[in-house]
């Protein structure tokens, strides 16, 4: 058969999200890959220049709906740098408590949405099951179960509510001993392994040249987490790990990269108890929130699937001049070519489920 | 490499007309838009700069302003005796009938679908770019909304 | 009182209570159909005729049991499934029907979801056929229609018509073909036509490629298949269902225990049970149809009740599979005295199946490369060692005389 190209078009089971792929084909071996995006754009950008600084929030909920909390906690963090304003401490702990249990909800999702690729229709039952635990423990403080809008500026909106710790303490027993079930199942397994082992390989030097960030990159053994090395919220006072896997000496294959979300979701279990024990009680919201604001920042925050970096442009009036938001998943996106050429057709669900896509912050 | 040094040895290169310090671990330059590409190859290679975060394009209405974030991801700069990762603001100026300036895909592929974007809603140009074209806005789409004159009227194109 | 004899006393019954006196009541009225009639009646009253009654009587009775055991089957898949991933399946019960008897008279039907909504939920299955007939029938506008219309008929028909050649025991047979078991392997392999005319004629770009690689699949899964039942055709002597059971019954005995043939003949049963899944495309082999990679593979662009025997007739499929598997390897219809050897067959192919289906939604699917590597590569060799294996078994047989008793082969 000769070299076609084939569109996995914008309609399909397996693209989580709308985008298109199109790869060319050689009998059944890629040879070349073009993506296109493009159908989720909303120019949210723009219609941040025309809102208040504080309006947006709801905004960037709505960037990457499998995630909100971090996109909307990098863009607070972005305005607080541009106003200056100072954030209590115990609206830091509870931001970081929300932070991290987003993180579970996401990997959760992205590993229930990683199954079917696969074949497995019950993995995906039973990672959004246990999704769905960590949904019902966000709902408490914030009133929402997938966009909180909880975060604002300065804070957070309300405190937790009374026997929050207790609740959550009780969902991590029966978590953890799920995610040792997980173990069993998905890792033992010897068929899982044959499709996601040496398949979608990259090294550490050419993804960082690439532009991949985030678990991607810390499956190549990379040992980079912008929550230690660019410090926010209350990261550095509190003691966790960074994980690291390596399928072979500086690369990763999908399955490193699936057991780097995997030990991410224990340290975040790690991180949320120990924010539990050290909370100091005082004011959730600072007291004096500017309106207008002058000047540059930026600010970049470790979202579940990379690097996500927000540089706002003040004018001294009270809406942004420009805001522009940077998604970890735009430049892995256009690096497609790279990790696919040479794999089966049969492959692209596995890779392109291994690096987690949301199209929502792509296309903005 | 320390952090100090290479903002001692930024601040003597001709065409960089201000450096700031952010935050204690971002460097803030202002460059002349000539002497880009140099700086920018002397970035990656000599400075271990190896990712390309992001590339800005803002609308200031007299001209064009392009900001360029660069960082340090395998920990070769060391910022001080803390572990944090050393990042460089690169703010350019451009003209405002037909901006163009060299293209920095070539040294970071990460680059590439941000100067895309940069054409595609700002409408700058990028010499030399492989593949120049919209990417997030359809293929007949005219003009470049993210500027600050863009009208929006209702199109007759069909896509 | 074997099938075929109920079923001749019935076609007797019947041909001389209602058709012959038809018939001849019609050579006195209908001048053109006269002679024809005439010529029939005689033909039914005679040996001939009645065989042949009895015949289409059996096939029918073999057919009827055998999609009953097929709504059994999609049933029990549901309702596993669901188990298995933490909830209930398919729940409606009869007393649903209430509401839709409320709804017709005009009245709201008010909310009883506990009663209507916790039975055993088999009339789902029922519903979902109804859904889709009255769905519509696209044909693609560039597809080739007579084509596009073969592909599903040749499938569907060689699959149902394995349902009528396999007995259940020696009494209940609808076929008396002495070559039995290559009957059903060979209608096993009509299957690759109908699936690539199916994704060639739908003029699509996915179906194609998922057509090849059923084809691709399903035909390299052929020789291990045929080559592990090599080994019990060896040791039964010949191909009929009957003579294999009959052997499997009376020798193999390992300390008052039956040792039907999956023992004697470990290795070929293991690669029969890989190669047959391969052949029904379950899940780890279900590639070709995958939702992931390409829609739905080679029946894309088939719609409504098309599509709804597709699937009916991939699971004819593995239920005759299972049948082969318990003829061949399981004893059959073997079992101690009270249970009628019907029921040990039904139980020993509902075994088989329910483990396949607990296979199926625990494990990941293995990629088409990996499928045809494993294929070639593994099984076909393991197959001729148990060629090997039974044929030394066969050549010095008098030293195991006193376990295995094996009739005169050679």
């Amino acid at each position: 058969m000769a070299e076609m190209w084939i569109s996995m078009g914008p309609q399909h089971p397996m693209t989580h999200g709308l985008w298109t792929l199109k790869v060319k084909v050689d009998g059944e071996t890629i040879v070349d890959a073009d993506p296109e995006l493009g159908y989720l754009h909303r120019s949210v950008e723009k219609m941040g220049e025309r809102r208040k600084y504080f309006m947006n929030t709801t905004l960037t909920d709505r960037l990457c709906y499998a995630s909100s909390t971090t996109w909307t906690h990098c863009y607070v963090n972005a305005v607080e740098e541009l106003m200056k304003v100072e954030v209590p401490t115990r609206a830091q702990y509870i931001r970081t408590i929300m932070l991290e249990m987003q993180r579970l909800a996401s990997h959760l999702m992205w590993a229930g949405a990683y199954m079917p690729d696969l074949g497995h229709i019950t993995g995906a039952l039973y990672f959004w099951r246990d999704r769905e635990l960590f949904l019902n423990l966000l709902e408490l403080p914030s009133g929402s179960r997938l966009l909180y809008n909880y975060i604002r500026i300065g804070g957070v909106k309300r405190d937790l509510p009374d026997g929050f710790e207790e609740k959550t303490e009780r969902i991590f027993k029966l978590f953890e001993q799920r995610l040792d079930e997980y173990a069993d199942l998905f890792e033992n397994s010897k068929i899982f392994r044959m499709r996601t082992e040496d398949v979608g390989k990259f090294t550490g030097s050419q993804a960082m040249n690439l532009g991949i960030t985030g678990p991607n990159l810390r499956g190549c053994g990379v040992k980079h987490d912008l929550r230690k090395e660019d410090t926010y919220e209350i990261y550095e006072e509190i003691d966790w790990d960074v994980c690291t896997r390596e399928a072979g000496p500086g690369y990763s294959d999908c399955f490193s990269r699936y057991m780097v979300r995997i030990d991410e979701m224990r340290e975040s279990v790690k991180i949320i108890r120990e924010c539990f024990k050290k909370m100091p009680k005082g004011p959730t919201l600072a007291s004096r929130v500017p309106v207008r604001a002058t000047g540059e920042a930026f600010r970049r925050t470790e979202d579940s699937r990379g690097e996500a970096l927000m540089y706002l442009v003040g004018d001294g009036s009270d809406r942004p001049y420009r805001w522009k938001i940077k998604s970890p998943m735009f430049t892995t996106i256009s690096a497609c070519p790279y990790y696919l050429k040479g794999y089966k057709v049969a492959d692209i669900p596995a890779i392109m489920g291994s690096i987690d896509i949301c199209i929502g912050e792509t296309d903005k | 490499m320390n952090f100090k040094d290479l903002q001692k040895q930024l601040k003597a290169m001709k065409g960089v007309t201000e450096i700031s310090l952010i935050r204690k671990n971002v460097i803030k330059l202002d460059l002349d838009k000539l002497i880009s590409k140099e700086l920018f190859t002397k970035l990656k290679e000599e400075y271990y700069f190896e990712h390309c975060s992001l590339i800005t394009a803002i609308d200031n209405q007299p001209d064009f302003e392009l900001v360029y974030h660069l960082s340090c991801l395998s920990g070769e700069l060391s910022v001080g005796d803390t572990k944090m990762a050393a990042m460089v603001e690169v703010h350019i100026h451009l003209e405002r009938d037909s901006p163009s300036i060299d293209t920095v895909s070539d040294l970071w592929f990460g680059a590439n679908w941000h100067e895309r974007e940069a054409f595609d809603l700002m409408g700058i140009y990028f010499i030399g770019h492989p593949d120049l074209r919209r990417v997030l806005l359809p293929e007949g789409f005219a003009g470049h909304p993210l500027r600050k004159d863009y009208v929006y009227e209702i199109h007759e194109e069909e896509w | 009182m074997t099938l075929f004899g109920f079923c001749k006393t019935m076609a007797e019954l019947t041909a001389d209570m209602f058709i012959v006196p038809i018939l001849r009541f019609q050579r006195n009225i209908f001048p053109p159909f006269s002679y024809p009639a005439g010529d029939l009646a005689d033909w039914f009253s005679s040996e001939g005729g009645i065989v042949t009654l009895a015949w289409i009587y059996a096939v029918n009775i073999a057919f009827a049991v055998g999609m009953t055991n097929l709504i059994l089957v999609i049933h029990l898949e549901r309702k596993i499934a669901a188990r298995i991933q933490d909830r209930r399946g398919p729940m409606l019960s009869f007393r649903a029907f209430r509401e839709l008897g409320e709804d017709l008279a005009g009245k709201a039907p008010t909310w009883r979801f506990k009663e209507n909504y916790s039975g055993i939920g088999i009339i789902q299955n029922m519903a979902d056929g109804i859904k889709a007939i009255t769905k519509e029938l696209i044909i693609p506008n560039k597809a080739d229609k007579f084509l596009f219309s073969m592909g599903p008929i040749i499938f569907i028909s060689s699959s149902v018509f394995l349902l009528v050649l396999f007995p259940l025991s020696d009494r209940f047979a609808a076929s008396a073909a002495p070559a039995g078991l290559m009957v059903i392997m060979a209608a096993f392999s009509i299957a690759p036509i109908g699936v690539l005319t199916s994704g060639w004629a739908s003029n699509n770009k996915y179906s194609m490629i998922g057509g090849m690689r059923s084809a691709a699949q399903l035909m390299s899964y052929e020789i291990p298949l045929l080559l592990s039942m090599a080994g019990v055709f060896l040791l039964a002597g010949s191909y009929n269902p009957v003579d294999i059971v009959e052997q499997q019954r009376e020798a193999t005995w390992l300390f008052g225990l039956p040792m039907w043939n999956f023992i004697p003949q470990f290795i070929g049963f293991i690669v029969f049970m890989i190669c047959i899944l391969a052949e029904v495309e379950r899940v780890p082999f279900d590639l070709p149809e995958a939702e992931a990679e390409l829609v739905e593979g080679w029946t894309t662009e088939y719609s409504g009740i098309r599509y709804m025997l597709f699937l009916a007739a991939e699971y004819i499929r593995g239920f005759a599979g299972a049948a082969v598997a318990t003829i061949l390897f399981l004893g059959g219809w073997a079992g101690p005295w009270p249970v009628p050897p019907e029921i040990w067959f039904l139980i020993k192919v509902y075994l088989i199946i329910i483990f396949w289906i607990f296979i199926r939604w625990s494990v990941p699917r293995i990629r088409t490369d990996q499928i045809l590597e494993l294929g070639w590569k593994k099984l076909l060799p393991l197959s001729l060692i148990n060629i090997l294996i039974v044929i030394f078994m066969v050549e010095i047989y008098p030293y195991f005389a006193d376990i295995i008793s094996l009739p005169e082969v050679f």
